[in-house]
């Protein structure tokens, strides 16, 4: 299992001299999988191929363990890629694309077999050695390709978005796929998605990634409860703002004033007060409360989404279908539970 | 290595040209001197001169190409979109009929039918001469057209249609815009077939119709290097000029090895 | 139910009326041209020509034909300068494909792309003043002191090889498969690349195992094209080639405009030959192209 780390990765684009990847730094532990994650454009792909050494940096060094492989060629690092793409050798059968890198190696024939054959087995491809890549179906392809991947045994595991062209319940099974994987082989893995939900549902960490800069790593909850910035937020689902001044344990906004229990090491001063749809409470009383007025309500099945509107600010809420439910034209109460709100300094 | 790789290739395609424009200039250039003695217009004098025949062959050359270049158009368009938008029983004999002639070379079909140009009077004529040039000029602009259609998208006048245009509005303003750029692309392409064509010429025109390559031909043989290489400067002319054209305004060579690709 | 059914066949023969419009005027060009020029080439090599008073079919032409030492010399030379022209342009195409990829600023797709349009009689008649025995080449060599004169210069034109005839269209053909080979390499090719290298393949590795077999079926097709029309090819072998043995078209054209209509036939079965020959490759193409789309994903 190998530690990988990134430090101070810079890449420029070379027809234009912007930055693909501005002093990025990063650690993946030994046998975990971290997802990188961020909107297209964001440079998550050329710092996966900086790790491949497919990209050489300009700036920065890329170490496996404690070796420094910033200018090792890729076929002698061991980070093995997996595309969006399968990219399945479309003259070679099932069995031969698996063996490819086995047969690059060197590895003696028989050797090849067996372990082709036992990773066929593995990834529920038995049998299928002897079929041709337009044969498959889109969910076998994405298996051959990773078992062409995990075959080799790589040091690193590169995934470049490659449940994106798969269906959603393909994408589950593969999911799930993968995480056994991880689980069996032990792998180092690195996951570059723009889905926050598949960052969530893989990842042992995330690392957050705007404009070819790292904005925030942590687990899949710290995003969503203690987002780093008002662009985090959003990027997560959250656009509820609104601004305030802080005073110790007391913020001062146009709602009034709210008590604040969760405590980050904010400075008083300007803050933004941000709270999760789901964190807010109807028609309470006590501290942290005030009117709304409904505007619209939407069912989403398994729960329903508000649009409440005050003083300029409109917010979500988002509530359990079940329970008792305000409808649109409605003036409400609601209430923030100190504890669910967090502050950001401006 | 590589940037030794792209030198190599530069000089190869561009220094051909050397010898043809020192060539043209030259006035008395002999073994072994590798610059000639002296430095003369004669050659391209000859070429300007308007009893020298030069420039009648140039248009000849021109309006035969022209009149190629149109006719393979109309005919070429909608065997185009025949073979690439729809498809029906005989698609498969059919593309390879209109095709085959591409590769087949063009004198060995053609002697065969020279016997019957030769009855019905068309021999010795410009017109002979455009008709025998179809011959190897409509495939490739089928082909190139087959190519476009292929990648065509039908909705868009569908679209229109739903909204309301007839037929023919559809095709003016739907449908020629989007094919455009693969006209031209067959156009210039066919018009440098015609251009350079030199046997069917040769064949049907008798030595009556006089087209650009067989008077260089002509130099060529008799060792007026001068004369030679001011001519082919002037016959290289449109094709540079084509070149230019299309990776300017179209991308690449793309439709046409598009089409080549589907032969 | 049977409303719709007579509206579906309406609307089917509709469009096998528009295809038939639309491919008309071409295919009456092509079968009058083509279909009709090969059906006359092969009636008069069967001896039928009424102007020379010929009315019977016969295969004596054929039987003379290769029974003609010209004729035999004549397709083995066309043979070898078809291979070699195609072996070469595939070589040298696809190396100097690889050499130009990743550096295709416009530039250098323009000046590859140049040979592409230059008129094939240009090209010989350059090819002729830099490598006859008098040309530049040689007198760059007499310079430098290492050759006496004209006739030390190795003979490349109107020699047994067709030197200089492959010249010119080796010339011609390196960008056509050049860019073939491009067109592949910069839209798949650079990703198949990165992940071969990342399984362990060199580069060297890449390029025999993954690259090439992915370039093939788009070579191949292009390959045979230039074999073909090499082997059809007319006024460069005339004019830089020997008289004997000549390419077998201008064997054909020669024997065509003998003032002796009886070689007529000849002329005509030697061409019929050409023909024939060339469509078999281009059903083999067919054949190989239908093959290698099915290995294609």
């Amino acid at each position: 299992m190998t530690r990988v780390t990134l430090e101070k990765i810079t890449k420029r684009y070379a027809s234009s001299g912007v930055h693909a990847v501005k002093d990025l730094s990063l650690t993946i532990e030994p046998g975990t999988l971290l997802c990188l994650l961020g909107p297209s454009g964001c440079g998550k792909t050329t710092t996966l191929k900086i790790l491949a050494g497919l990209t050489e940096p300009d700036a920065g060094k890329v170490f496996f363990d404690s070796e420094n492989v910033t200018s090792v060629k890729p076929e002698r690092r061991g980070a093995v890629m997996v595309f969006q793409n399968h990219l399945l050798f479309p003259f070679m059968n099932v069995a031969e694309n698996v063996g490819f890198g086995l047969r690059m190696r060197g590895e003696a024939p028989a050797k090849v077999q067996t372990k082709v054959r036992e990773m066929l087995r593995l990834l529920q491809l038995d049998g299928m050695d002897k079929r041709k890549p337009s044969e498959l179906s889109g969910g076998q392809r994405q298996r051959v390709s990773l078992a062409r991947a995990l075959v080799v045994r790589p040091r690193v595991l590169l995934l470049d978005e490659p449940l994106s062209n798969l269906d959603q319940h393909l994408r589950d099974e593969m999911r799930d796929l993968i995480l056994r994987m991880k689980e069996r082989l032990e792998v180092t893995t690195l996951f570059v998605t723009h889905d926050q939900q598949e960052a969530a549902v893989l990842s042992d960490r995330i690392a957050l990634m705007f404009g070819g800069v790292i904005r925030q790593t942590g687990e899949s909850r710290d995003f969503y409860e203690r987002p780093a910035g008002l662009d985090v937020a959003a990027f997560f689902g959250n656009r509820n703002v609104v601004s305030g001044v802080k005073r110790g344990r007391k913020v001062e906004t146009v709602l009034g004033t709210l008590s604040v229990s969760n405590l980050p090491d904010v400075p008083d001063g300007p803050v933004s007060v941000v709270v999760r749809p789901e964190a807010i409470e109807f028609g309470k009383t006590g501290e942290n409360t005030f009117n709304v007025e409904v505007k619209r309500s939407v069912y989403m099945g398994t729960h329903i989404r508000h649009q409440v509107y005050f003083y300029d600010n409109e917010w979500d809420i988002v509530a359990p279908s079940g329970s008792a439910q305000p409808s649109a034209g409605e003036h409400i109460a609601i209430r923030l539970p100190p504890e669910k709100i967090w502050l950001i300094a401006q | 290595m590589t940037r030794a790789a792209i030198v190599l290739i530069v000089v190869a395609v561009t220094g051909p040209a050397l010898p043809l424009v020192v060539w043209s200039v030259s006035h008395g250039w002999w073994f072994p001197s590798v610059l000639p003695d002296g430095f003369s217009l004669r050659a391209w004098n000859y070429v300007f001169q308007s009893d020298a025949g030069v420039f009648t062959a140039l248009f000849t050359s021109l309006g035969i190409a022209v009149a190629v270049t149109l006719i393979t158009m109309l005919l070429g368009v909608p065997a185009g979109r025949a073979l690439g938008m729809h498809s029906f029983p005989g698609r498969r004999a059919a593309e390879f009929l209109l095709l085959a002639p591409i590769i087949v070379p063009g004198l060995a079909v053609f002697m065969g039918v020279h016997i019957f140009f030769i009855r019905i009077g068309l021999v010795d004529t410009a017109l002979g001469v455009i008709i025998a040039q179809l011959l190897p000029c409509l495939p490739y602009m089928t082909v190139i057209m087959s190519g476009v259609f292929a990648n065509y998208e039908r909705e868009a006048e569908q679209q229109a249609r739903c909204l309301g245009a007839r037929s023919f509005q559809v095709f003016l303003h739907i449908t020629l815009p989007a094919i455009m750029p693969g006209i031209v692309t067959g156009g210039l392409f066919v018009f440098l077939v015609s251009w350079s064509q030199y046997v069917l010429t040769l064949l049907v025109g008798g030595g009556r119709v006089i087209t650009l390559p067989l008077l260089l031909f002509s130099f060529a043989q008799s060792g007026d290097h001068a004369i030679a290489a001011a001519l082919s400067l002037v016959f290289v002319l449109p094709a540079i000029v084509v070149l230019v054209v299309t990776s300017r305004y179209i991308s690449g060579t793309s439709p046409a090895l598009g089409g080549m690709g589907r032969i | 139910m049977e409303g719709t059914r007579t509206a579906a066949v309406r609307g089917i023969t509709r469009q096998r009326l528009t295809v038939l419009l639309l491919l008309t005027p071409a295919l009456v060009v092509v079968l009058l041209l083509f279909t009709g020029g090969l059906a006359l080439g092969i009636i008069q090599s069967f001896g039928y020509l009424p102007a020379a008073g010929l009315t019977t079919f016969t295969l004596d032409a054929y039987r003379k034909i290769f029974a003609m030492p010209g004729f035999v010399r004549s397709a083995a030379f066309t043979l070898f300068v078809s291979v070699c022209t195609t072996m070469l342009s595939v070589v040298f195409g696809i190396g100097t494909a690889f050499a130009l990829r990743g550096r295709t600023g416009r530039a250098a797709t323009f000046v590859y792309q140049i040979p592409l349009t230059v008129p094939h009689l240009v090209v010989a008649v350059a090819v002729m003043m830099l490598v006859s025995q008098s040309g530049l080449t040689s007198r760059v060599l007499f310079q430098l002191g290492l050759i006496g004169e004209p006739a030390d210069f190795p003979a490349l034109l109107y020699d047994p090889y067709g030197v200089g005839i492959i010249l010119v269209y080796v010339w011609k053909q390196i960008p056509f498969i050049g860019l073939i080979t491009l067109s592949v390499l910069q839209s798949v090719g650079e990703n198949y690349e990165g992940l071969s290298r990342t399984l362990g393949a060199s580069r060297w590795q890449t390029v025999r195992h993954v690259l090439i077999p992915l370039l093939l079926p788009a070579i191949v097709p292009g390959s045979i094209i230039i074999f073909a029309f090499v082997f059809g090819s007319f006024e460069v072998p005339l004019l830089l080639g020997k008289s004997y043995p000549s390419m077998l078209s201008v064997l054909a054209y020669r024997l065509y405009i003998d003032v002796d209509l009886t070689m007529r036939p000849e002329a005509m079965a030697t061409s019929v030959l050409i023909a024939l020959f060339v469509l078999a490759l281009t059903v083999l193409y067919r054949f190989a192209a239908d093959l290698l789309q099915r290995r294609r994903l």
